[in-house]
């Protein structure tokens, strides 16, 4: 039976619901804006105390603002050549540890789409996933007992390009198995009809398809790699460094050089900033798993 | 129970250059009891004018009433809708009669109640048998049912149905136009059908609103949208196969005027209030309609005024029932309707007759019909 | 170009999809295979393109076995129920896909890409992504991707069930028109029964259990049905099927339904084929175009009372759904007339177009006895 309500009854009822709903936005914004404040906060306080001067930073009274701009940090850092080197080095780890891990990442990933029961289905899948669970500190030893015995020891970029596909494989295979299945496998065969070869059907076909969600794997592999601190600092530090393991030789005496840090960190922060920048449109899209669709 | 109203209802999405007017002027009112159907092909306004109707879309202007009483700003909760949609939506791990009588539940009506209406509404939906089951064990059929069992139960004013037949296959769907018309004469709710299947709008409704380009086209029954289409979308839209149209002229001729097919040696006689008609609009260029059911092999029914066509056949396409015959005159191209017996075949010329009276002619321009 | 022979093809997973299927088509055929969803025909076309591997049989393209060949290597063109366009190229790098993988030049691709287009009105799209066109245009695009690989078989998977009626009619003209589908051995897939009807030079029906129960012309096959599965799955209405027993009564045959005051006389014909065989349990096959009311129909017919229940006018003609003697009876009637349920009126039945299956094998007792396994 329809509402015996009459109409100004229905019109405030309306009005009611329109200021509920007003209120609540109201209550959405403040908490967004808390949550800027604590989020952007720490990224401020690092950006402006990479510009102080050493004794500025070590003041009980924190200041908010450089009282004098100090520059002259971002020259010092390098006063170490093997500085910069460090970065090259972090890039190259980064870089082949990712590249290690798509290659890898996508050919088990394929598999597990395409063939999940020869490949050890579902269950066998998730086993890989859930390698990333386990504290890592619980394997630092054996690892490094491990690669000790390696022709190429442990103090080299190739030790840390493979350790870290302990990290990046599982979550590469994973990612790259449920991007491979958004993928209709009638595109490939209808690739085989047309007369392509299945290597050349999936160059042609499927990996156009999945390259945005490849970009993001690749961004989330090389940003753990480029960031890891606590296996490189066991396993490097004389032929290579990793930037994350000079960050904290920045000391004079006993004294913390807080400025020399952060202005380091700022600089280190660059290269995954312009490579989130430069693929940001690929990478969105990748994420939100829409690869396929009309 | 209740009346809709659609007083000039507009629909406009964004602003400003990108502004997509999708519902545009809309006037309608589907009274109590009534089946009424929303047809038109994919992107005309009718799902957005059911979205206005349900209150799960904002009006942009005019005014949506339900037996006279306001409920263009109403939440769709207060409207006392119910709507069964184009995929099921059953609630997998729950049973049949629990998928029944869950909206009931969230209404806190008591359990022997609940249990009463959906053995009720299961009796005639014809699914008690399989109350106890879960729909995966269900055929996409019977799934339906208990979808329009689910919006049934709540006992709504107004009842609305959304291209709920498009996911079955022919037979189903074939079952499913009896059922939905049963139930409609026992229940006499209003009942609002939306689809783009003109053989279902046919079959079902009472009345029938043709909606295109955002507006209504035409509202009436089966007879004035088959035999006096509004203009040439309505009358290409409604039947099967289509009305063939020919671009012509009128010729006069021994005192009578007829219209001359371009491209062709086809020519159509009038009935004589069509023959005042087109004088009355003076017009050089016409459209000319005419269904393929009118137009027969047999020379004698008994009507002296018959028409004749002489075209080859292009294709003949035997359909067990009837037969559909792909003609060629010239170049025109039409259509007719045959008994499945008719054995000629590709090439052949054949004589086909009609009746003058059944002869549609639109505007050249704006498409409307003049006669 | 080629014939495709088929013999004795097997394919199951848990249990038997395809089971010792036997066909073949001739160059230049278009052979439809029409049933129910879900019944295999999808598997058929699979096993021929290659895409899924025999259990056992043979496939034969001419006289060349491709049994076990890839599906590149077997020159079969195929269009998908889903599509399967590549939604990251145009509408022209789609349709030159199969050109490109046998490395033609640029120019033969641009002449036969746009050649093939413009055959199906899709010219003015070529630059577009698939996203961006119509559902008709899609299955245009899938087509012409299939037309422009000059393949020996076309294998069509119910290319047209999922568009509007309107442009389902405008496809099915093309499939009656397009020379490059009429040169070559078409397999057409659907569950469509007038869309193979229309189209096929020769029709397979295919029932439970991945056989083709019955193969024919679709004259043969809605008029001479060899088994009820053929007689129920054409048409629409849907054949009455009516459990009956015959009667013998100074020497001529009745059927009558059982349960139920419906008696039908057989023709002297009829009688004659059936070779007596009174008290037999039969079913009662009945087209409703064979049921109108008594004053539509002339000749030859017996007539009955019945009462209406329920009459709509569906498309072309309207349908009676009465009650005779008990038993629920369709009939087709002019769609402009009007009939109200409950309201008596005299049935005619031509009893010429009957059709009598036996109602343990549901096979039928006027054809011959002999039919596809």
């Amino acid at each position: 039976m329809a509402a015996t309500a009459d109409i100004a009854q229905a019109n405030t009822q309306a009005a009611q619901t329109a200021e509920r709903w007003r209120a609540v936005r109201y209550l959405f914004l403040i908490f967004l804006g808390f949550w800027l404040l604590f989020t952007l906060f720490p990224l401020y306080f690092m950006a402006i105390t990479a510009f102080k001067s050493a004794a500025e930073t070590n003041l009980t009274q924190p200041t908010f603002w450089p009282q004098e701009w100090f520059p002259e940090n971002f020259v010092g850092v390098f006063a170490e050549p093997t500085n910069f080197s460090a970065l090259v080095d972090s890039f190259i780890i980064a870089t082949g540890n990712t590249l290690l891990s798509l290659l890898l990442g996508s050919l088990a990933g394929y598999a597990f789409a395409r063939f999940p029961r020869q490949a050890g289905g579902e269950n066998m899948a998730f086993w890989m996933l859930s390698n990333r669970m386990f504290p890592p500190v619980a394997i630092l030893v054996p690892m490094f007992f491990l690669f000790d015995n390696t022709p190429w020891g442990t103090d080299s970029h190739i030790s840390l390009i493979i350790l870290y596909l302990v990290f990046n494989l599982p979550l590469a295979t994973w990612l790259m198995m449920v991007f491979f299945r958004d993928v209709p496998h009638e595109l490939e065969e209808a690739a085989y009809l047309d007369g392509w070869k299945p290597l050349r059907a999936f160059v042609k076909v499927t990996l156009p398809l999945v390259l945005p969600g490849m970009i993001s794997v690749a961004m989330l592999c090389w940003i753990f790699a480029w960031n890891e601190y606590l296996f490189a600092n066991l396993f490097v530090g004389s032929d290579v460094r990793t930037y994350t393991i000079v960050i904290p030789t920045f000391t004079h005496g006993s004294q913390t050089l807080w400025n020399l840090q952060m202005a380091f960190s700022l600089i280190a922060m660059i290269p995954p900033v312009v490579l989130f920048i430069v693929l940001r449109r690929y990478m969105v899209r990748g994420l939100s798993l829409g690869v396929v669709k009309g | 129970m209740a009346r809709v109203t659609l007083a000039d209802v507009n629909k406009i999405y964004g602003t400003g250059t990108r502004a997509v007017h999708a519902v545009q002027d809309l006037d309608l009112t589907i009274n109590d009891g009534e089946f009424v159907a929303l047809l038109g092909p994919s992107g005309c306004g009718k799902t957005s004018t059911l979205r206005m109707i349900v209150g799960l879309e904002s009006v942009t202007s005019g005014r949506i009433r339900f037996d006279g009483q306001d409920v263009t700003h109403l939440e769709p909760q207060q409207r006392n809708v119910a709507m069964a949609f184009e995929t099921y939506a059953l609630y997998p791990n729950f049973t049949i009669e629990e998928n029944l009588t869950f909206p009931l539940e969230v209404q806190g009506v008591p359990p022997k109640e609940r249990r009463r209406r959906a053995h009720q509404v299961a009796e005639m939906l014809r699914i008690t048998p399989v109350l106890k089951e879960k729909p995966p064990g269900l055929s996409g059929g019977q799934q339906q049912r208990v979808s329009l069992g689910r919006a049934l139960i709540r006992e709504p004013a107004v009842f609305i149905l959304d291209e709920v037949m498009s996911h079955l296959d022919a037979h189903l769907k074939f079952q499913m136009l009896f059922d939905l018309k049963r139930l409609h004469r026992d229940l006499k709710r209003t009942m609002i059908y939306v689809t783009h299947d003109q053989v279902e709008a046919l079959a079902l409704a009472d009345r029938i609103a043709v909606m295109s380009n955002a507006k209504l086209q035409q509202v009436g029954g089966r007879a004035a949208l088959y035999n006096r289409p509004a203009n040439a979308f309505v009358a290409d839209f409604i039947g099967e196969p289509p009305t063939n149209f020919f671009t012509a002229r009128p010729l006069q001729e021994n005192g009578s005027l007829t219209m001359q097919v371009d491209n062709s040696t086809l020519r159509f006689q009038l009935s004589s209030e069509a023959q005042a008609a087109v004088n009355a609009t003076g017009g050089e260029r016409f459209i000319v309609g005419l269904r393929p059911q009118n137009l027969t092999l047999d020379p004698n029914r008994g009507d002296p005024n018959r028409g004749r066509l002489k075209a080859a056949i292009a294709i003949n396409e035997y359909l067990g029932e009837r037969s559909i015959l792909t003609l060629e005159s010239g170049k025109a191209r039409f259509r007719a309707l045959v008994p499945p017996e008719t054995a000629a075949g590709q090439r052949d010329i054949i004589d086909l007759f009609y009746d003058p009276t059944r002869v549609m002619i639109f505007d050249a321009e704006t498409e409307d019909l003049i006669v | 170009m080629a014939n495709i022979t088929i013999e004795g093809l097997c394919k199951g997973w848990d249990f038997p999809v395809i089971d010792d299927l036997s066909v073949e088509i001739e160059e230049g055929e278009f052979f439809v295979v029409v049933g129910p969803s879900g019944i295999g025909k999808t598997t058929l076309l699979r096993l021929i393109a290659g895409l899924e591997s025999a259990d056992r049989g043979r496939i034969l393209l001419g006289e060349r076995e491709v049994t076990h060949l890839p599906p590149y290597r077997r020159r079969v063109a195929m269009t998908f129920e889903s599509y399967a366009l590549y939604p990251h190229l145009t509408v022209f790098e789609n349709i030159s896909s199969p050109l490109r993988a046998r490395k033609k030049d640029r120019a033969t691709i641009e002449r036969r890409v746009k050649a093939v287009a413009q055959l199906l009105r899709i010219d003015h799209l070529l630059d577009r992504k698939p996203g961006q066109v119509s559902g008709g245009q899609k299955q245009r695009t899938a087509l012409g991707r299939t037309l422009v690989a000059d393949p020996e078989v076309f294998l069509l998977d119910e290319p047209i069930s999922h568009l509007d009626a309107k442009i389902r009619q405008d496809l099915r003209m093309q499939f009656h028109t397009l020379e490059e589908l009429r040169r070559v051995a078409t397999l057409y897939v659907t569950h469509d029964y007038a869309e193979a009807l229309s189209l096929g030079d020769r029709i397979g029906v295919m029932g439970n259990g991945g056989k083709l129960v019955q193969i024919g012309s679709a004259r043969e096959l809605f008029e001479r049905p060899k088994a009820l599965f053929v007689a129920e799955h054409l048409g629409q209405p849907t054949i009455n099927a009516i459990p009956s027993i015959l009667q013998e009564e100074n020497g001529s045959l009745f059927a009558c339904a059982e349960n139920a005051a419906l008696r039908l006389a057989l023709s002297p014909q009829q009688s004659q084929r059936l070779n007596g065989g009174a008290k037999r349990r039969i079913v009662l096959g009945l087209r409703p175009q064979h049921v109108r009311p008594a004053d539509e129909l002339r000749g030859r017919d017996s007539e009955i009372d019945a009462q209406i229940d329920i009459f709509e006018a569906l498309g072309s003609n309207g349908i009676i759904i009465t009650k005779a003697g008990g038993v629920t009876i369709t009939g087709l009637t002019h769609p402009e007339r009007h009939f109200e349920p409950g309201q008596d009126l005299r049935l005619a039945i031509d009893t010429e177009a009957l059709h009598i299956f036996d109602a343990e094998t549901g096979l039928s007792l006027l054809e011959e006895p002999r039919w596809q396994g």
